[in-house]
């Protein structure tokens, strides 16, 4: 049974102009990580933000665990989705705390159930003594894992990962690789993940899908 | 599951953010549109002889007050910044800032503070006279002339320039200079040569800003007697009670506007010359010496003077000897009456473009776009022309409206709307919405999408995105289009009076009054207070330029 189902969608910035993603299918079971890898400018951020509900397709549709998130007639705003994502430059909000971050998406929670949910949070990606801190007070690396804390604090279905790496030194990059793997299998989470970078995608996901500029090949394929 | 019966993406379309966006700029084009369909009215009579006599004039007295003004305003202008940006000299860190203090005095003010001091019994004649026995023959200083207002519009508006052209000389240029100094070229080859064409798209704002506040001014015109269309729509509205020519004539001038508007995007398309290096390093400047260095000081230091500190120092004298009048004669009620218009006048404006720019960032449509661009345009069409339109408009709705007021209970042909405050509050919204879209449309731009796009992945709705990650952080921009907008409201003379209710009095139109009666010493305080409050956002675009 696919836990994620996308089927045929095809996506254009602007009329006219040729699809950045056409007739693209993908399944995803339930606590699968999977990575797509592909060039600049080949649509896989697109396509993380199409499951997000930040873009609207222009055909095809999704479904998440059996709930319809878009198709022909249907289009739930992103709000409603309940799929989390951690952006490329992390999009920490920078006027709210680590703490006021991670418990933003948590609204609809009691208070005492919310403050347990931020030390859980906290505790998995151990930033308990950063709790105050401002997003600009801490290191790329301790960014990406209270953006990593803040998207999965409401429990997402999902979580999608665009280019986690990308702002981060070179040097750090193993360490943090292995330490996102631990996170995510700790977290038991169904996850996306998106990089140029096949290191990347091979230390962590458990399956690969190789997402290729139109016009050299339509479809992606898988290489593993 | 939501399903609806529109298609997708116009429900997503349709909102009250969009909503928001069509009815302000609808607002703002309205009564423009209303203006130029006057064009194809048919004239009245009393048309045919404006036409044959005056029109040419108005249109040449117009032309001429820009071409001078827009031509010595950017002279001055460039040659300051240059100046400023390229060479250090004593005082430059002073004047690098205080040359655009001239923006705090709105020219009108600064038209009768000088005919004032360059008349027979004002402090300049007065003092040759009794302490060196001069006696300056007549018409020596004549200042209430086409020259006169050509020199105080230069003085008080050639910051634009100035402001401008340094900031773009001081960021984008280092490179540039240092190489044509490398590559051997003199001071005056680099700036003709690199400097000038380089800063020429910067220069071009700054000049297309002036010709725009030249364009609508009717104080200085219409103080020192000279003829432009401005000042003719006036005439013909309030001294020949012909609205209908008033407007025709408003119609010409606003076809003058449209046709510069479209000339200033053509120019800027065809030039616009973009780094080929991302990297800016600051520009390092040169040191002056000598006598150089002091003819720098001295040149700034007597503009510096012209422009704002003599008008300020005579302001403030004569405020000193005749405060105490003024201050029995309602000082109180003109205080509130600005204060409430311009509040309200701001407010209403901001709401506007803070729902709209919000609407421009959600919908990044071609239809948004264009709406964007109407919302900002209204800051280049003259406040007269806004005036007579939203007369036009109120009049009309008044018509509209009769038979309401007389269920009301009021008699035939009562005028609601059209004697109301709120007639003026909708031409301060029309004239300066821009003004604020402006500085929340830059607001907008400084955020990154990602953070409303992470709030509602986090599971929140667009209006909560809005009030909880997007509002705290354009509150600064909220803040300085607030100040900006206010005191643009403040200052605004023309708009003021034509579309006041009876009796109804600001600083700005009562100073103006007190000028034209010949009582210079009354205006001075509620002139020097303008001064004051402009002055509050001239430090305003100080400091978000240094951002």
């Amino acid at each position: 049974m696919c836990y994620v189902a996308i089927e045929h969608i095809t996506f254009r910035f602007a009329g006219g102009q040729p699809p950045v993603i056409d007739g693209l299918s993908l399944t995803m079971s339930r606590g699968e990580i999977v990575g797509i890898l592909g060039a600049s400018g080949s649509g896989k951020s697109t396509l993380l933000r199409l499951i997000a509900g930040l873009e609207m397709p222009e055909s095809g549709s999704i479904a998440i665990d059996g709930r319809l998130m878009v198709d022909e007639r249907t289009f739930l705003e992103p709000e409603q989705r309940g799929v989390g994502m951690v952006f490329q430059d992390y999009a920490l909000f920078p006027n709210m705390t680590v703490a006021g971050n991670i418990v933003f998406g948590l609204h609809k929670l009691k208070k005492s159930v919310r403050q347990e949910r931020l030390e859980q949070m906290l505790e998995l990606v151990q930033m308990k003594e950063y709790a105050r801190r401002y997003p600009h007070e801490l290191s790329g690396g301790q960014q990406q894992r209270v953006a990593l804390a803040r998207a999965l604090a409401p429990q997402p279905s999902v979580l999608l990962m665009d280019e986690p790496f990308s702002s981060l030194d070179a040097h750090l990059k193993a360490a943090i690789r292995s330490e996102l793997r631990q996170i995510l299998r700790k977290a038991n989470i169904t996850c996306l993940l998106v990089s140029h970078d096949q290191a990347d995608i091979e230390a962590i996901c458990d399956r690969a899908l190789h997402i290729n500029i139109r016009d050299e090949q339509d479809t992606p394929t898988k290489i593993r | 599951m939501k399903i609806t019966l529109l298609p997708r993406s116009a429900g997503r379309h349709i909102n009250g953010w969009t909503m928001t966006s069509v009815i302000g700029a609808a607002a703002v084009l309205l009564p423009i549109l209303y203006v130029l369909a006057g064009l194809f009215r048919s004239p009245n009579e009393n048309w045919d002889k404006v036409k044959q006599f005056l029109l040419t004039d108005y249109m040449l007295g117009s032309a001429k007050l820009v071409l001078f003004t827009g031509f010595f305003a950017a002279l001055l202008g460039v040659s300051l910044a240059w100046l400023v940006a390229g060479y250090t000299f004593p005082l430059r860190n002073f004047y690098k800032w205080a040359l655009v203090l001239p923006l705090a005095v709105p020219p009108y003010i600064a038209a009768y503070t000088y005919s004032s001091m360059t008349g027979y019994t004002g402090i300049i004649q007065a003092t040759l006279r009794n302490r060196f026995g001069i006696v300056l023959p007549p018409g020596t200083i004549e200042i209430m002339s086409d020259r006169g207002a050509v020199f105080v519009l230069t003085l008080f508006l050639f910051p634009y320039v100035f402001m401008i052209t340094r900031v773009f000389l001081e960021r984008q240029s280092a490179s540039f200079i240092e190489n044509a100094r490398l590559l051997g070229h003199k001071p005056l080859s680099v700036f003709f040569r690199v400097v000038l064409p380089l800063a020429r798209p910067a220069i071009m704002a700054g000049f297309m800003l002036i010709v725009f506040e030249v364009l609508s001014d009717y104080g200085v015109a219409n103080y020192f007697g000279v003829q432009t269309v401005s000042t003719a729509i006036f005439q013909t509205w309030f001294g020949m009670y012909d609205v209908q020519s008033a407007m025709r004539l408003a119609a010409w001038l606003m076809l003058g506007v449209i046709s510069l508007f479209v000339l200033e995007r053509w120019l800027r398309r065809s030039k616009r010359y973009s780094a080929t290096t991302s990297r800016s390093n600051p520009f390092k400047p040169q040191q002056l010496r000598g006598v150089a260095a002091w003819g720098a000081a001295v040149f700034c230091t007597v503009i510096f003077v012209l422009a704002f500190l003599a008008p300020i120092a005579q302001l403030t004298a004569w405020s000193i000897q005749h405060g105490s009048t003024v201050w029995r004669s309602g000082f109180a009620d003109l205080t509130v009456n600005t204060l409430k218009g311009a509040g309200i006048g701001t407010a209403i404006i901001l709401l506007i473009a803070l729902l709209s720019s919000r609407a421009a960032r959600m919908f990044d449509s071609p239809l948004m776009q264009a709406l964007a661009r109407l919302m900002s345009a209204g800051y280049s069409v003259p406040g007269a022309i806004v005036a007579i339109g939203v007369l036009a408009v109120f009049l009309a709705l008044d018509d509209r409206l009769a038979p309401l007021y007389k269920a009301m209970g009021k008699e035939e042909g009562a005028l609601v709307l059209s004697l109301s405050l709120a007639m003026l509050i909708a031409g301060y919204v029309i004239r300066f919405l821009a003004t604020g879209y402006g500085a929340l449309e830059a607001g907008y731009e400084k955020m990154p999408r990602a953070y409303s796009e992470a709030s509602r992945t986090l599971g929140r709705s667009s209006l909560a995105t809005f009030l909880r990650v997007e509002l705290p952080l354009i509150k600064g921009s909220l803040l300085s289009g607030f100040v900006l907008t206010f005191v643009e409201i403040v200052k605004e003379l023309p708009l003021t009076l034509l579309l006041r209710p009876f009796n109804y009095d600001t600083l700005s139109t009562r100073a103006y009054q007190y000028a034209a009666d010949e009582r210079v010493f009354d205006a001075a305080l509620p002139s020097l207070l303008l001064v004051l409050i402009g002055l509050v956002s001239v430090l305003f675009m100080l400091k978000a330029e240094r951002k």
